[in-house]
C-alpha cells in the first residue's frame, strides 16, 4: 500500500455523509424551485397584507451560523493532529453558537406566524415549509454535535474521527444551504 | 475454487477459519439482526415475490373486469384502488426493490470481491424500512382505504376536497416511507461500489452490472428527493390546510405535476437500468466472448440516467405548457435514443459474434431486447408532440410503457433469477421447463399488451372500469385478458421449476456456465466470508483470467490476503482500485429492525393524526440510533 494512496482516499463514512448531503441538497432545491415555481405563477409576491421579510436580522443570523463552519473545520483539523480536549472544545463553542442562532430564528418564527400564517396563501406556505426545512436540519446538526461531544469526552480513535469529519461536511452543507435559504426568502423583496 | 490447483490443510484450515469468524447466528433472530448482504438480499427477493403476486392478482382482477364490454366483477372504487395499488406495488415494492434489494445486495458484493456491501447495518434498516413501507401501503387497501388515485396521484382529484378519508394519506406517507429505505440503499450501492472494490479493480475493470447499479443509485439519490417534497406539500395540504397545489389561493395543480415527473421519469429508467445490468452479465456468459464497445456500455448505462433528469414535461404535453417547453423536452427525450441504442446494438452484435448457446437466461435476454425495441419504437412516437397529445391517457399509453416496465424491466429479471439459481442454491434448475416457460411467458406478453396499442388507437382510455359494447374494443380485450392469464401460467411455471429444482435440481458446481465475473469464482451457495482470499483483479473478465484464479488457491494455502483476524474487508481508491486500508465490518445488530419499527410507529401516527405520538416514535427511534453506533469497530 502507498502512502499517496492512504491519504488520498477518504473512508467510507465521509462517502456516505457526501452522498446523504447530496440527496439533502436536491430536496432543498425541489424546495426552492417550487418556490420560484409559485412565485412565477403569482401576480402579487407576497400577496397583499403580508410585508416581504426582513432583510438585515436574517442575513447577520446567517452570517454567524456560517462561521460556525470555521470552528468546525478547525476543530478538525486539531483532532487529526491528536488534539483532543482542542477540538472537543471548538465543537462546543460551535454548538454553543448554533444554538443560540437556532433560539433567535424560534422567535423569528413566532412573531412571522403572528404576522401571516401558512395556511392563509400559497406564499406563507412555501414560506414556512422552507424555514422550517431549514430548522430541521440545524436541529439535527445540533443533535448530531450533541453526540460527538458525548463519544469525544470517552477519547479519540479512528471511528469518532471519521464522524467529525463527516459531521464537519455536514454542516458546511448545512450553512450553504442556509445562505440559499436565506436568499431565496429575501428575493421577495425585488 | 478454480480447477488446477490443489487446496493444501493449511489453506483448508483457513477458511474453516473465517467460516467459524463470519458465522451467522442460528434461527429466526439470526435472520432479524442479520447484516450479511446475501441474506438480505434473500430477504428482499422472497418480500418481493409476495409483493409481486399481489400485484398480479390485482392486474388479474383488472383483465378479468375488462374481458367484456359492461362487466361488473368489481365496482368502480374498487377497480380505481386496484389500478393504483397495481402501480404502486409493481413499481416501488416489486420491481426496484427485486433488482436493487434482492439482485443488487445479493450480486454487487460479489462481482466486486467484496465481502459485504460498504454500511453492512444500513442496509438491513433499508430492508426493515422497506417491509414497513409496503405493510403500510397494503393495510390501506385491506381496510378498503387503498390509494385510489393512479399511480400519479394528480391534484385536485387527490386533495382534501375530492378524496377525504385516509387512501390517499397511505399513498403520500407510504412513498415517503418507502423513499427513506430506496434513499439509504442508493447510498450503500453507491459507496460500497466505489470504495468497496477488490485490488486492481478500477473502474475500467468494473462488470457493467455494477455500472447500472451505480447509474441507478445515483438516479435514485437526485430523483426520489423531488418525490419526498412533493408528497411532503401534499401532506401538509391535507392535514394542515396549506395552499401548495390549492389555484384559488397562489398555488399551482401543475406544481405536483413538475415535482412528480421530475421524479417520475428518472424512476423509468431506474426500473429498467438494472435490467440492463441483467443482460450485460448474462450476454458474455452465454456468447462465449467479452462485450462488445465494453467502454460505450458503461458510458451509455451512466448516461441513460442522466439525461432521464431532462426530460420529465414529456409526461405533461397535454397540459397546456408552452410551446418552447414543449419542444425542448421532446428533443431531449429524442436524445434518450443514442445511449439506447448503443446499448441495444452491443447487446446483439455480441451475441452474433460469439458462439451462443440460447439456454433460458439468454432467451428472456432475446425477449428483453425484443420488447425494449418494441416499446422503444412507441416511446418515440411520445416524442412527436401532436401524436402524444392525441394518445393522451389512452390504452397506447398502457401499452407502451407495459412492454417497457414488464417487457423490458422484467424479463431480465426472470432470465437472472434462471441464471443466479445454481449460485445460490447450488443447484441447477430444469432447462427444458424453463425453456417452455419463457415461450409461454413471451407469448403472454405480446399478447397481453400489443391488442393495447390498437384499442388505444380506437380511443379507448385508460382507468375507466368498463367500456360499451359496439366500440370494437371488446376482441382486443378479450384477447388482453387471455393473454394475461398464459402470462401468469408461464410466471408460475418459473417458480414451480425453481422450486422443484430447489430439491431435485443436480448439483451446480462453481460455476456452470463459465461465468466471467467473480461471483462465479467462490463456492455455490456462497461461504458467509464470500471470498476466503480477496482476490486480485486484473481485467473486467476476472474469472474468465485463469492464472489470477489460481493464484488466490496459492495464496490460501501460503496464508496471504486471508484477513481472517476479525470480520475484516478492504477498501480501496475511488477510480483505480488501489488498496486503501483493511476495515473491520460490523457483525448481527438488533439496531436496524428496531429503529425500522419506531420509524414505522412515526408514518402510522402522522397518518392518524397524532403528532405528538409521532414525536415520541421519533425520540425512540434516536435513542435506538445511539445504541446502534455505541458498537464501534476494532483499530486495525
Amino acid at each position: 500500500m502507498s502512502a499517496v494512496a492512504h491519504r488520498a482516499a477518504r473512508p467510507n463514512g465521509w462517502w456516505g455523509m457526501a452522498i446523504f448531503v447530496a440527496t439533502e441538497a436536491t430536496l432543498f432545491g425541489t424546495l426552492v424551485g417550487s418556490y420560484f415555481f409559485l412565485r412565477f405563477s403569482t401576480p402579487h409576491w407576497p400577496p397583499f397584507g403580508i410585508r416581504p421579510p426582513e432583510i438585515a436580522v436574517p442575513l447577520i443570523l446567517t452570517g454567524v451560523l456560517v462561521a460556525t463552519s470555521v470552528l468546525l473545520q478547525k476543530a478538525l483539523g486539531s483532532a487529526r493532529e491528536g488534539r483532543r480536549s482542542a477540538a472537543w472544545l471548538l465543537i462546543l463553542v460551535a454548538v454553543v453558537v448554533q444554538a443560540g442562532y437556532f433560539a433567535m430564528q424560534i422567535r423569528l418564527f413566532e412573531n412571522d406566524l403572528a404576522r401571516f400564517s401558512p395556511t392563509g396563501s400559497a406564499y406563507g406556505s412555501i414560506y414556512f415549509t422552507l424555514l422550517g426545512a431549514h430548522h430541521a436540519h440545524v436541529v439535527l446538526g445540533i443533535l448530531l454535535e450533541g453526540w460527538l461531544l458525548w463519544r469525544l469526552a470517552g477519547g479519540l480513535n479512528r471511528y469518532r474521527l471519521v464522524a467529525l469529519q463527516s459531521i464537519v461536511l455536514y454542516w458546511h452543507a448545512v450553512n450553504v444551504l442556509a445562505l440559499v435559504v436565506v436568499g431565496t426568502q429575501l428575493s421577495a423583496n425585488a | 475454487m478454480a480447477v488446477g490447483i490443489e487446496l493444501e490443510p493449511a489453506g483448508r484450515q483457513r477458511a474453516e477459519r473465517l467460516g467459524r469468524l463470519w458465522q451467522a447466528r442460528p434461527g429466526l433472530l439470526g435472520w432479524l439482526t442479520t447484516v450479511d448482504h446475501k441474506r438480505i438480499g434473500l430477504l428482499y427477493f422472497f418480500t418481493t415475490l409476495v409483493f409481486f403476486a399481489a400485484g398480479g392478482v390485482e392486474a388479474l382482477l383488472i383483465r378479468t373486469q375488462l374481458a367484456q364490454p359492461n362487466e361488473k366483477v368489481v365496482s368502480p372504487g374498487t377497480y380505481d384502488q386496484l389500478f393504483t395499488v397495481h402501480g404502486v406495488t409493481m413499481i416501488f415494492l416489486f420491481i426496484i426493490p427485486m433488482t436493487i434489494g434482492a439482485f443488487g445486495n445479493y450480486l454487487v458484493p460479489l462481482m466486486i470481491g467484496a465481502r459485504d456491501m460498504a454500511f453492512p447495518r444500513l442496509n438491513a434498516l433499508s430492508f426493515w424500512l422497506f417491509v414497513g413501507s409496503g405493510i403500510f401501503i397494503y393495510t390501506g387497501l385491506f381496510i378498503g382505504a387503498g390509494p385510489d388515485a393512479g399511480w400519479f396521484n394528480y391534484v385536485p382529484l387527490a386533495d382534501r376536497t375530492f378524496s377525504p378519508g385516509m387512501a390517499i394519506d397511505f399513498y403520500a406517507l407510504g412513498l415517503i416511507f418507502n423513499g427513506i429505505a430506496s434513499t439509504a440503499s442508493a447510498l450503500n450501492f453507491i459507496v460500497t461500489i466505489f470504495k468497496g472494490r477488490a485490488p486492481g479493480m478500477s473502474l475500467n475493470r468494473m462488470p457493467l452490472f455494477c455500472f447500472a447499479m451505480l447509474a441507478v443509485s445515483g438516479a435514485l439519490i437526485f430523483a426520489l428527493p423531488a418525490l419526498t417534497t412533493d408528497c411532503v406539500f401534499l401532506e401538509l395540504d391535507r392535514k394542515l390546510g396549506f395552499h401548495f397545489f390549492d389555484t384559488a389561493l397562489g398555488g399551482s395543480s401543475l406544481l405536483w405535476q413538475h415535482l412528480f415527473w421530475l421524479f417520475g421519469h428518472p424512476e423509468v429508467y431506474i426500473i429498467v437500468l438494472p435490467a440492463f445490468g441483467i443482460a450485460t452479465s448474462i450476454i458474455p456468459t452465454f456468447a462465449k466472448r467479452k462485450m462488445v464497445a465494453f467502454p460505450l456500455v458503461a458510458l451509455a448505462e451512466l448516461l441513460v440516467a442522466f439525461i432521464g433528469f431532462g426530460v420529465w414535461a414529456h409526461h405533461m404535453f397535454s397540459t397546456g405548457l408552452a410551446t418552447t417547453t414543449l419542444i425542448f423536452f421532446a428533443a431531449a427525450s429524442m436524445m434518450v435514443v443514442i445511449p439506447s441504442t448503443i446499448q441495444v446494438f452491443a447487446w446483439c452484435f455480441t451475441v452474433m459474434m460469439g458462439r451462443p448457446q440460447f439456454k433460458a437466461p439468454l432467451l428472456f435476454i432475446g425477449g428483453f431486447i425484443a420488447f425494449f425495441v418494441l416499446g422503444g419504437l412507441s416511446g418515440i412516437m411520445f416524442a412527436a408532440i401532436p401524436f402524444d397529445q392525441q394518445v393522451t391517457d389512452t390504452y397506447f399509453v398502457v401499452a407502451h410503457f407495459h412492454f417497457i416496465i414488464f417487457g423490458a424491466a422484467v424479463f431480465p429479471v426472470l432470465g437472472g433469477m434462471y441464471y443466479w439459481f445454481p449460485k445460490v442454491t447450488g443447484r441447477l434448475y430444469h432447462e427444458r421447463a424453463a425453456q417452455v416457460s419463457f415461450w409461454l411467458t413471451f407469448a403472454g406478453t405480446a399478447l397481453t399488451f400489443f391488442p393495447m396499442h390498437i384499442v388505444g388507437l380506437l380511443g379507448m382510455t385508460r382507468r375507466v372500469y368498463t367500456y360499451s359494447s359496439g366500440l370494437g374494443f371488446g376482441i382486443y380485450n378479450l384477447l388482453e385478458t387471455v393473454g394475461s392469464f398464459v402470462l401468469a401460467a408461464g410466471l408460475l411455471l418459473i417458480l414451480g421449476n425453481l422450486v422443484w429444482s430447489l430439491r431435485r435440481g443436480p448439483q451446480a458446481g462453481p460455476d456452470p456456465f463459465g461465468g466471467a465475473t467473480l461471483e462465479w469464482a467462490i463456492p455455490s451457495p456462497p461461504p458467509e466470508y464470500n471470498f476466503a482470499v480477496i482476490p486480485t483483479v486484473t481485467s473486467a473478465y476476472p474469472n474468465w483470467d485463469l492464472d489470477d484464479r489460481h493464484e488466490d488457491v496459492r495464496k490460501l494455502n501460503r496464508g496471504e490476503w486471508v484477513l481472517d483476524s476479525g470480520h475484516e474487508t478492504p477498501a480501496s481508491s475511488v477510480r483505480d482500485g488501489v488498496l486503501a486500508e483493511i476495515l473491520d465490518m460490523p457483525s448481527e445488530s438488533p439496531w436496524p429492525v428496531t429503529l425500522a419499527v419506531c420509524v414505522a410507529v412515526v408514518f402510522t401516527m402522522l397518518l392518524t393524526s397524532h403528532f405528538y405520538v409521532a414525536g415520541l416514535a421519533g425520540l425512540a427511534a434516536a435513542f435506538a440510533l445511539i445504541a446502534w453506533h455505541s458498537q464501534e469497530p476494532e483499530e486495525v
